[in-house]
Parts: C-alpha cells; sequence; structure tokens
C-alpha cells in the first residue's frame, strides 16, 4: 500500500495532522518542501521547535503566551478593571484587532458541554475565580457566542462575577453589519427585537 | 457489461435501499464535530425515531446550518440514508424555539442525553417524540420539574417499563414498591407512600412533598435502564450547584 520510505511516509503522516489536509495534499506538501524549497522546510523545522519550547499558556488568561510572558496581561491593561471572556484565542484576537477593548482577557478554550465531557474544570473556571476573587476586577464582560451551551456557560459566569462584586455585562447579539432581516433566523431576530436598544 | 451494471446497481439497490426523507419534525440532542467543518447530528425525529446524519459543511465560516442547527428548536429535517447514518440535505425552522437560560439548560441536556441513551436508532417512537415538545415548552416555564417527571413516565412507558401502578392504594398508607415487580407485600423493593404512587398513575405531581419522592422512585426506575453508567448532565449540574 505505502510506496514511500519511512522518513518520507514519516513526514507525509505529520503533515496530515494539520487541519484540512488529506493525503495528496500532504504529499504535494511534502515535495514541495524537499524539492524546491529545503531553506523553507529548515525554517519550518526550526520555527516549529522554537514555538514548542516558546510559547505556553498563561495562567491568568489561558491564552497563549511567550516565554512566559503575556502580552494581554500588562498592568496598563489590569488598571482598566476589565476582564473580557470568551472562548477561544481566535475569539480574543477579533476583538483585539475589530474593536477597541484594550482591557483584559480569560480564554475559556470551549463551553460547557456535558456529553461531550466538558465541566467547570475543562474551562478553567477555578483560575478565573481566582483573579476575580483578587480583587480590581469592576467588569466581567462576557463575550461567548450565542448558542445553547454559550447560555449555560455565560449564566454560571455571571454568578461568578457577582459574587465578588464585579458589574456583570453581555455583549449585543442581533442582526449583523449590512445582513437583512428578512434571512436572519428567527432565534437571533427574537433576540435582536428583545435586546433593542434606545435610538 | 450494461446487463451486468444493471445487475449491480439493482443488487445494491436490494441490499441498501436508498431512503429520501423530507421535511420531517425533528429536535436536535447532540451534534459534535467531525471532520473539518462538518457535524454528526443525533436527531430525535417523528416518524423515524432517533437518526444519525452527518451534516456536510455545517460548521463552515458560511455554513447557514450553523445558527439554524441549535437544540431546543423545532425543526424541519430532510435527509438520505443507506444505512446507519444519513446525509442532511435541508433543514428549515418550524417555528419559535424554546430559550432556555442558566440551569434550565442543564435539564434540556438531561433529557437530551436520556433520550440517547436509551433510545435505539430508527425505531420510532412518535409518542416520545410528542412528549419531548411538551416537556421542551415546559423547561422555560414554572412547571420544568413537573415536566420532567411527566416525561420520564411516558419515556418509560415507551420503552416497555411502564410503571406497574395498578391496584386501590391509601394515600396515607406506605408499601413496600419496585419499579419493575409492583407492590411487593412480602417486603423487596423501598417503601413508598401510597401518595406517591396514585400521583405517579395520575401524573399530578405539583404537591413538593410528592414531587420529591416521585422523583427518587423515577430516578430508581432509570438508573435501572442506565446500567449504572451516570448521566453527565445530572453530574455536571450538581458540580455547578456546589460551585456557586
Amino acid at each position: 500500500m505505502n510506496h514511500y520510505g519511512p522518513r518520507l511516509s514519516g513526514l507525509i503522516d505529520a503533515l496530515r495532522r494539520l487541519p484540512g489536509v488529506g493525503p495528496k495534499s500532504a504529499q504535494r506538501m511534502a515535495f514541495h518542501l524537499l524539492d524546491r524549497d529545503r531553506d523553507g522546510a529548515a525554517d519550518l523545522a526550526q520555527a516549529l521547535a522554537d514555538a514548542l519550547t516558546g510559547i505556553t499558556h498563561c495562567p491568568e488568561c489561558r491564552m497563549f503566551c511567550e516565554d512566559g510572558h503575556c502580552a494581554y496581561c500588562s498592568d496598563a491593561r489590569r488598571a482598566a478593571g476589565q476582564i473580557c471572556v470568551v472562548e477561544t484565542p481566535a475569539d480574543l484576537l477579533a476583538i483585539e484587532s475589530g474593536t477597541g477593548y484594550r482591557g483584559c482577557y480569560f480564554v475559556l478554550m470551549g463551553h460547557l458541554s456535558p456529553l461531550d465531557g466538558v465541566g467547570p474544570d475543562e474551562l478553567g473556571l477555578g483560575q478565573l475565580e481566582t483573579t476575580l476573587a483578587g480583587g480590581g476586577v469592576q467588569e466581567l464582560i462576557i463575550a461567548i457566542n450565542p448558542s445553547v451551551e454559550g447560555e449555560a456557560t455565560a449564566y454560571y459566569l455571571a454568578g461568578m462575577g457577582r459574587k465578588h462584586g464585579a458589574k456583570v455585562t453581555r455583549i449585543a447579539h442581533g442582526v449583523p453589519m449590512g445582513g437583512e432581516l428578512e434571512y436572519v433566523n428567527a432565534s437571533t431576530l427574537s433576540h435582536a427585537l428583545s435586546g433593542r436598544t434606545p435610538a | 457489461m450494461r446487463r451486468w451494471n444493471a445487475w449491480r446497481s439493482a443488487t445494491a439497490e436490494a441490499e441498501m435501499p436508498r431512503e429520501r426523507v423530507t421535511l420531517e419534525p425533528a429536535w436536535l440532542l447532540a451534534r459534535r464535530p467531525y471532520r473539518e467543518t462538518s457535524a454528526l447530528l443525533e436527531l430525535l425525529t417523528a416518524e423515524h425515531g432517533r437518526v444519525g446524519l452527518v451534516a456536510r459543511g455545517a460548521s463552515g465560516a458560511r455554513s447557514k446550518l450553523r445558527g439554524m442547527l441549535q437544540m431546543f428548536q423545532p425543526l424541519l429535517v430532510s435527509w438520505t440514508a443507506s444505512g446507519d447514518l444519513g446525509t442532511l440535505t435541508g433543514v428549515e425552522s418550524a417555528g419559535r424555539g424554546m430559550e432556555l437560560a442558566g440551569e434550565r439548560v442543564f435539564f434540556g441536556w438531561y433529557v437530551n442525553e436520556l433520550l440517547l441513551r436509551l433510545l435505539e436508532r430508527h425505531a420510532p417512537q412518535p409518542e416520545v417524540h410528542a412528549a419531548y415538545g411538551t416537556v421542551v415548552a415546559a423547561l422555560a416555564g414554572e412547571g420544568a420539574e413537573t415536566a420532567l417527571r411527566r416525561f420520564e413516565v411516558t419515556l418509560l412507558e415507551a420503552l416497555g417499563y411502564g410503571l406497574p401502578l395498578e391496584g386501590v392504594f391509601d394515600p396515607s398508607a406506605r408499601y413496600r414498591w419496585d419499579p419493575e415487580q409492583g407492590v411487593q407485600p412480602g417486603g423487596g423493593g423501598r417503601e413508598v407512600s401510597g401518595a406517591a404512587l396514585l400521583a405517579l398513575r395520575s401524573g399530578q405531581f405539583e404537591a413538593p412533598d410528592t414531587r420529591r419522592e416521585v422523583q427518587a422512585l423515577l430516578r430508581t426506575a432509570i438508573d435501572r435502564r442506565l446500567d449504572g453508567r451516570e448521566l453527565k448532565a445530572r453530574r455536571l449540574l450538581r458540580e455547578m450547584r456546589q460551585r456557586s
């Protein structure tokens, strides 16, 4: 079945770990690196090794951080007294690049989902509780994706925030910019209507 | 060659009839990511019982299915199937769904997990589908606990494990009762009040004392069907209650 040598098949198998890469794409990538771009391949190997040793999760906000220094947990950001709770690192980056928010974050790495075995420990809620108990947090902003699982997660985050005397807010959800009411689904539309604000 | 092809397709069809279902009323029980952008769905349908479907591209950034495929929303689902797992071909909303919040989401998850554990795929259970609609509608309101108990009774009955509640019960008397054997005059089973047995029979669980007892009785009956496996929704709700 396998026509490659052990090294080549090892490389192809390793490349297939990447999302969206099947056997054919992995083979093309492997041949490209070996045949056309050996320097690039060496850079890639070096970058991967560096990333693995130098990048960890920040113990405070659970975002990726380099060499133990988290870009999102600076004293200047802490001074704002806000923590924005998001589900994934990609959500954090979306808020950071798309909005003017410059407070702290907390990345859950998922949402509550009992059927998949995701509970409070997997989401690091103990860590968030420690941060809240430490004081200095005036506002807990819940920026969880709107879904049934998100609702349950937000409910517990809100309870934790209130317990520690922080104001708890949730980002609005409704019709996207440039969207059309006709094509928005029913639950989004009913949220948009019930969450209307004075114009 | 043509004859051989005809023979081959005829036998393939005989072995695996390709079933096509359109706009079947359904509820989403569970959804797991599958491959890059697809999702594996477990649905409770009116005519086909519990079905497993692959929703291709459902988790993609541009997918319209993403907002649509939510739990506790009435759906109309179309699919094709030739074997155990089908392929989703369309979803439409079948009305306004339930906006569950906080602990009520856990109640809903509990109902879903119960169905995933106890229902076999492709066994039509129209009464369970109807009861699901009723319980989900009640979950957001005041009578959530009562509705859950009624759902448990219906589910046990539909699975062929209806509770043995024949006979005349004195509400103030105490009985030895077993969820499979019924009243045990010679001992065995657990001690229950006649009031709880009458409540179980009539489906009226509003009195708090009776409801607690009925809840414990139904739990014993359900746990027996689960063969000692713990329900994750139940455990997670307990954990979350301890935390807050």
